[in-house]
């Protein structure tokens, strides 16, 4: 079961101005699903829409089965989320945070330590959260996304702002949410290295369009399917024009000679056919594409 | 989700806000004032306890700076700063996206600047009589003979409360709509200045922030330019209803919250 379905989003901020053009969205129940895409891509545009704090313009968009439009509150009463910046009251404390919110969920109190716990800010008394570091508001954030126990995560870029240990410990949190809570977590990043980790899917977004959409095993596909062949020879330039006649896009770069990835026979094949009109084969290489190189491609 | 809890979340932001600290030091401000002036000249406290209109006289005193600058001046700081308490604190898109219909959390807020306001109609009033006690004790002069005229301060209190509702009401409104600060404070210092100019005028009662001073010429008996029979309490509840039905439109017709 998909617990969001978007389909068809367009939207505009100005008649000139399309920001979304006709999105599909689909994040199955028990996914860590990547949002991935530059900055201005549109992330932050369709998770906003997604949360209603955005008025839809076009398409549809389905919560836990139902349309959002009409099961507003029922459907935010089960997502938890962080959208950006991390939205605290800067003149109150951890706790007292927690408790704003814990007003309007109506979740028990103890839920307060208990989230407080899990995002490792038990010790902080009476500090104020104006005093937190960016780290420190980043996990409160999340304590708050994660007070009323949800099912549904919508974290809008999380780890911005943190350091190394904290990107690492951020992720650990999510991975423990989604495997020991079975929690759904959407998460949008700029940086694929960062949630390549964590996520079992993935939708990649530029310029207001999905790319791609799948899990993460069919992005790795992609990635083998757009390893590249490289071939040292003595002569070049006459091993590419036999080469093209097979493999129009074989090019010339540095001295060697690149095409598509091929599998084992044709590439036997073409080394005989080098070899039998008289062209040295030096050496034969796969380079595979790392997935960042994937995703810069596709959202060249 | 029941207005309660919502209210109750609401309360809860206004901990040791700028807004509730303004609250509690701009109640206790003109009687604290009147509290010293009462003991430097302390010779007088003996008139005072057989003055036959005691009460009377130092309430009007204490509002006479209040109801026309203090308090409009007050209700536009403390109004635009509980908006703001979400624009600075970058919660308007945490706060839409919790299980609350938005009439809700429109209302519940509106009921927080409410309350304070009574709040600060409380404290104001409790230190009018702090005011009125204290130096007599101190001196051990007799206290005032006359007997608090309860019903006369709840009237006049009900009065002040109601004429400042217009302008909570379109604070409140322009607060909701602008992300900078300077904008309600601006506009809210405009109108005021706007109403302050305009009290010698006959029609000055169409000003919507000029309807606290006008209960405070009414206390103290001071004539002034309109027309005697002109019931500006029921205009300042008609502005105060028709700010508010425009000012939930534009809330709801938001095409961005937060």
């Amino acid at each position: 079961m998909n617990i969001i379905e978007a389909t068809n989003i367009t939207h505009y901020f100005s008649k000139k101005d399309k920001v979304l053009d006709g999105i599909h969205l689909s994040v199955k129940a028990g996914s860590i699903y990547g949002f991935l895409g530059p900055n201005g891509a549109g992330k932050t545009t369709t998770l906003r829409l997604i949360l209603g704090l955005l008025r839809k313009q076009e398409g549809e968009i389905l919560l836990f089965g139902k349309p959002f439009a009409t099961h507003r509150t029922t459907s935010l009463r089960q997502i938890g989320s962080l959208i950006e910046s991390p939205s605290l009251y800067g003149q109150l404390t951890a706790a007292e945070n927690l408790q704003v919110w814990q007003k309007i969920y109506q979740c028990p109190k103890t839920r307060i330590q208990t989230v407080l716990d899990l995002v490792g800010l038990h010790n902080t008394g009476s500090k104020k959260t104006s005093q937190f570091s960016l780290g420190m508001k980043q996990r409160l954030a999340i304590a708050v996304a994660l007070l009323h126990n949800p099912p549904l995560l919508i974290l809008d870029e999380p780890s911005n702002g943190l350091d190394p240990s904290g990107i690492i410990e951020m992720r650990e949190l999510l991975k423990m949410l989604n495997r020991e809570h079975g929690i759904t977590i959407l998460i949008s990043s700029h940086l694929l290295p960062e949630i390549e980790k964590l996520v079992t899917d993935i939708g990649i977004i530029n310029n207001g369009k999905i790319l791609f959409q799948g899990s993460l095993d069919e992005l790795i596909q992609r990635q083998r399917q757009a390893a590249t062949l490289v071939f040292e020879t003595n002569n070049p330039t006459e091993a590419l024009r036999m080469i093209q006649t097979q493999y129009h896009t074989a090019s010339l770069l540095d001295g060697k000679i690149k095409l598509p990835n091929l599998d084992n026979t044709a590439i036997a094949q073409l080394n005989r056919q080098l070899v039998t009109q008289g062209i040295d084969v030096h050496g034969i290489a796969m380079i595979e594409n790392d997935l960042e190189t994937i995703f810069m491609h596709l959202t060249k | 989700m029941t207005f309660i809890h919502s209210f109750q979340s609401e309360w809860l932001k206004t901990r040791r806000s700028l807004a509730a600290w303004l609250v509690i030091i701009g109640s206790f401000f003109i009687p604290a004032i009147m509290f010293a002036v009462r003991l430097v000249y302390h010779e007088k406290l003996e008139g005072d306890s057989i003055a036959p209109a005691f009460w009377e006289t130092l309430f009007g005193n204490c509002w006479q700076p209040m109801a026309v600058l203090l308090l409009p001046m007050g209700v536009i700081l403390s109004t635009s700063l509980i908006a703001q308490l979400e624009y600075r604190n970058n919660t308007w898109k945490q706060l839409h996206t919790t299980p609350q219909y938005f009439s809700i959390i429109f209302l519940a807020k509106f009921a927080v600047i409410l309350t304070m306001m009574l709040q600060f109609l409380v404290l104001f009033f409790i230190g009018i009589l702090l005011s009125g006690f204290v130096p007599h004790l101190l001196f051990g002069v007799a206290l005032p003979q006359e007997s608090i005229p309860w019903g006369y301060f709840m009237k006049q209190n009900a009065y002040f409360f109601i004429d400042c509702l217009p302008i909570i009401a379109l604070q409140y409104l322009i607060s909701l709509q602008f992300k900078n600060f300077l904008v309600p404070l601006g506009v809210g210092l405009g109108i005021m200045l706007a109403s302050l100019i305009s009290l010698e005028w006959k029609y000055c009662y169409w000003m919507p922030y000029t309807h606290c001073s006008l209960n405070f010429y009414a206390i103290k008996h001071i004539k002034g330019a309109i027309d005697p029979s002109v019931n500006y309490h029921a205009w300042a509840l008609g502005y105060f209803v028709l700010f508010m039905v425009i000012s939930f439109i534009l809330y709801i017709t938001q095409k961005q919250k937060g």
